[in-house]
């Protein structure tokens, strides 16, 4: 045990231990510190070659004229260039916002407004179950599914002309109305999670300003707006992050309903990249839009995220 | 003790590690040994739904020259497109793949990617197994690559019961097609069948070829524009026929051989490949639908065009199953070859001597050949992909929304600008 004890190693922590009021920076090593390296590096080296060397990759593609065969040629900004003045990409851009802004409308406030009615209500679990099931379909069989419901003689169609509809509005045919079908099948899948997760954020506020708040009379919209928006607020800085990233995103139900179509009328910028990259065989263009559309989503997290965060600093 | 623990975790994770990865590299050329030309033949197509065809003519080209496939099929083009383009950068290149014509085929070989096979063309045509015609499409700079996996003629399917029901025979002239299309229409019956994704090109096509082969061919060499007054003319027959409500609904996604079985439209231009779908649906051939050469819009042309398309079967140069795959391709050729395969597939053949089963495909080969009618490749095939992606697009929404044509002709000559402009 003394021999332990004595060890260069014991010193040391010894030494760090008794050096660390003067140096509040310096963390002490601990034991396992080595042997947990040594079960990180692995994962370390598999988020690298599967992560980041790709994402070097991508960039560095962004810069060329490639087919996927032979050796890309390097072009400088041109495929910069030619994604901003391409006047379908603004589309695609304001395809993008929109699911941006639908998505937070939609799923994001039904989710609250479900989360809020169903809260402390006796049996709330069970109503927000059925909103809940869809998010475990996958976003391809979500627009299998909506497909079937909302294509031209469809079974919505059909529905309709049982009351007398005969002429329905083409759902998936014209823009920008699809995208705005293609939103709400989207709501369709992501209400429930995010109902889920204002039920978690309103299940964690504590008792006592709730009970303070109403015996000083406040209720309903008083109580949201002074007291549970507020305190909800770390919790919808993730949702709507989260909301924001996804929708950013959004590729899989668009090309399972409409394949960003008629023409590029629904198209949105995860589809441009695809179209590009795969159909197009254009990996430079498409490599330039995966990087714009990389630092978007980034801006839009940290800029998001640290907004609120420096609000609930001010709390 | 400590640092022969960390070792220890360190490299019990990293063995761990290298399993995974060398796990997820995949089991690699399986079978035959490099310079063999018997074996297992590794053989990679898009045509997932072909594989059990495939899988069925095993037994014979295991007895006639002691050869198998063994058969991975995608069923997402795309991503098949991408494993093949990545797998020359690997030594795992296939031994046989299934690809396009065209401008996708010259993307190969301008890399040198793809074997060729000069020889086998050669002897092809000295046996009478093909046809000069067919053995253009395969050649780049007087070389030929690859071999024809298959052949395709695009026609007009119909419904025969509609057809019969109304009274009408199958048009022999333009004049006589318009006149059924409006018989059709007054009936209540939607003529034809269109789409707004992938399939909407092919009214296009058969608008130009029947109107002007030349002018069809200046598209796909970037000599003619498709600004082109006669583009323009043509494409204003289209859309005369769309305002008439000729065409089915484009925003549809009912599948177009039940759509044809149940009588969503009376017709439907497609390959001849159409048929394995519609004996799908539990159409039968010649009893439940038929169909018909489309006749030339220009009725003054000497010979009625025909689109054609043929996909074909290559070898990759740096296969370590090269020798394997074309000494199947040789085979693949042959009469005995093309007769089981049409037996299996159910297929048109670009064998003039191998015997197909169905009779109604067996009369359409007789009948291209018959030297009033003339072959000119597929729009897919005849035209560049930069070029043919923005045009389906284009073409899909003119379907979808029919309207003035010339702002859809011009995003494709935009896009057309740019590619030929490349090319100089």
């Amino acid at each position: 045990m003394m021999a332990i004890l004595q060890t260069p190693e014991r010193e040391q922590e010894v030494r760090g231990l008794a050096e660390a009021p003067h140096h509040p920076a310096r963390r002490r090593k601990t034991p396992y510190q080595g042997a947990a390296r040594g079960f990180i590096a692995p994962g370390v080296l598999l988020v690298a070659v599967l992560l980041y060397l790709p994402l070097l990759w991508t960039t560095f593609l962004s810069f060329t004229e490639y087919n996927g065969l032979g050796d890309p040629e390097f072009v400088g900004l041109d495929n910069y260039v030619e994604m901003f003045t391409d006047p379908s990409f603004v589309g695609s851009l304001m395809n993008t916002l929109l699911w941006v802004g639908g998505t937070l409308l939609i799923p994001v406030g039904i989710g609250l407004a479900l989360a809020l009615l169903t809260w402390n209500l006796p049996g709330g679990i069970w109503l927000r179950l059925p909103f809940l099931i869809p998010y475990a379909v996958s976003g391809i069989g979500v627009g299998v599914i909506w497909s079937f419901i909302l294509s031209s003689n469809g079974a919505l169609d059909q529905a309709l002309a049982v009351i007398g509809i005969t002429d329905p509005p083409r759902w998936l045919v014209d823009a920008p109305l699809n995208t705005f079908v293609m939103i709400i099948a989207a709501a369709w899948q992501g209400v429930g999670v995010n109902a889920l997760l204002f039920t978690i954020g309103l299940q964690s506020i504590p008792k006592e300003p709730l009970e303070a708040a109403r015996v000083d009379g406040a209720t309903g919209v008083r109580l949201f707006t002074s007291i549970l928006w507020p305190m909800l607020r770390p919790l919808t800085a993730v949702v709507v992050g989260l909301s924001i990233v996804a929708s950013l995103k959004t590729f899989d139900i668009v090309l399972s309903m409409t394949k960003g179509g008629p023409g590029r009328a629904s198209e949105t910028l995860a589809l441009t990249m695809y179209r590009e990259t795969f159909v197009n065989s254009d990996y430079g263009l498409g490599s330039a839009i995966a990087v714009f559309l990389s630092i978007v989503t980034l801006l839009a997290s940290v800029l998001y995220l640290r907004q609120q965060l420096s609000k609930k600093h001010e709390m | 003790m400590k640092s022969r623990r960390m070792v220890g975790a360190g490299v019990a994770a990293l063995a761990a590690t290298t399993m995974l990865l060398t796990g997820c590299s995949g089991s690699g050329n399986g079978g035959a040994e490099a310079g063999a030309t018997t074996g297992a033949l590794d053989f990679y197509t898009d045509k997932a739904a072909w594989e059990p065809d495939f899988d069925e003519l095993n037994a014979t080209s295991e007895e006639a020259v002691d050869i198998t496939l063994n058969t991975t099929g995608y069923s997402d083009a795309q991503q098949y497109d991408a494993f093949i383009k990545q797998s020359f950068r690997t030594d795992k290149s296939p031994g046989l793949f299934t690809w396009h014509t065209g401008d996708s085929l010259e993307q190969l070989v301008d890399e040198g990617l793809v074997a060729e096979t000069t020889d086998l063309w050669d002897t092809a045509i000295d046996e009478g197994w093909a046809t000069e015609g067919l053995r253009d499409e395969y050649t780049i700079d007087d070389k030929q690559y690859c071999v024809p996996m298959n052949i395709a003629y695009w026609v007009m399917y119909y419904n025969k019961k509609i057809f019969e029901e109304q009274g009408i025979e199958e048009p022999t002239t333009w004049k006589e097609l318009d006149a059924a299309a409006a018989k059709l229409k007054d009936a209540g019956v939607t003529p034809y069948y269109q789409t707004s994704t992938l399939f909407t090109f092919q009214w296009f096509q058969q608008l130009v070829a029947g109107t002007d082969p030349e002018l069809y061919k200046g598209l796909s060499t970037g000599d003619v524009k498709y600004t082109d007054p006669e583009i323009v003319d043509i494409m204003n027959i289209w859309l005369d026929e769309q305002e008439k409500g000729w065409f089915s609904d484009a925003g549809s996604t009912v599948d177009p051989a039940v759509g044809l079985k149940q009588g969503d439209f009376a017709m439907i231009n497609f390959g001849s490949f159409f048929n394995g779908s519609l004996d799908g649906a539990g159409m039968v051939s010649g009893e439940d639908y038929d169909m018909f050469v489309i006749p030339a819009v220009n009725g003054d042309l000497g010979t009625t065009p025909v689109s054609v398309e043929s996909g074909p079967l290559c070898v990759a140069e740096n296969s370590k199953q090269k020798d394997l795959g074309l000494a199947y391709s040789e085979w693949w050729m042959s009469a005995d070859a093309q007769t089981a395969w049409n037996a299996a597939r159910g297929d048109v053949a670009f064998n003039p001597k191998a015997t197909v089963a169905d009779p109604m495909l067996s009369e359409l080969g007789t009948t291209v050949a018959d030297g009033e009618h003339s072959l000119f490749t597929r729009y897919f095939e005849a035209t560049p992909t930069p070029i043919l992606t923005v045009a389906l697009e284009q073409f899909g929404a003119f379907n979808a929304n029919p309207g003035d044509p010339m702002p859809f002709l011009e995003a494709i000559q935009a896009e057309a600008d740019t590619y030929w402009a490349d090319q100089k």
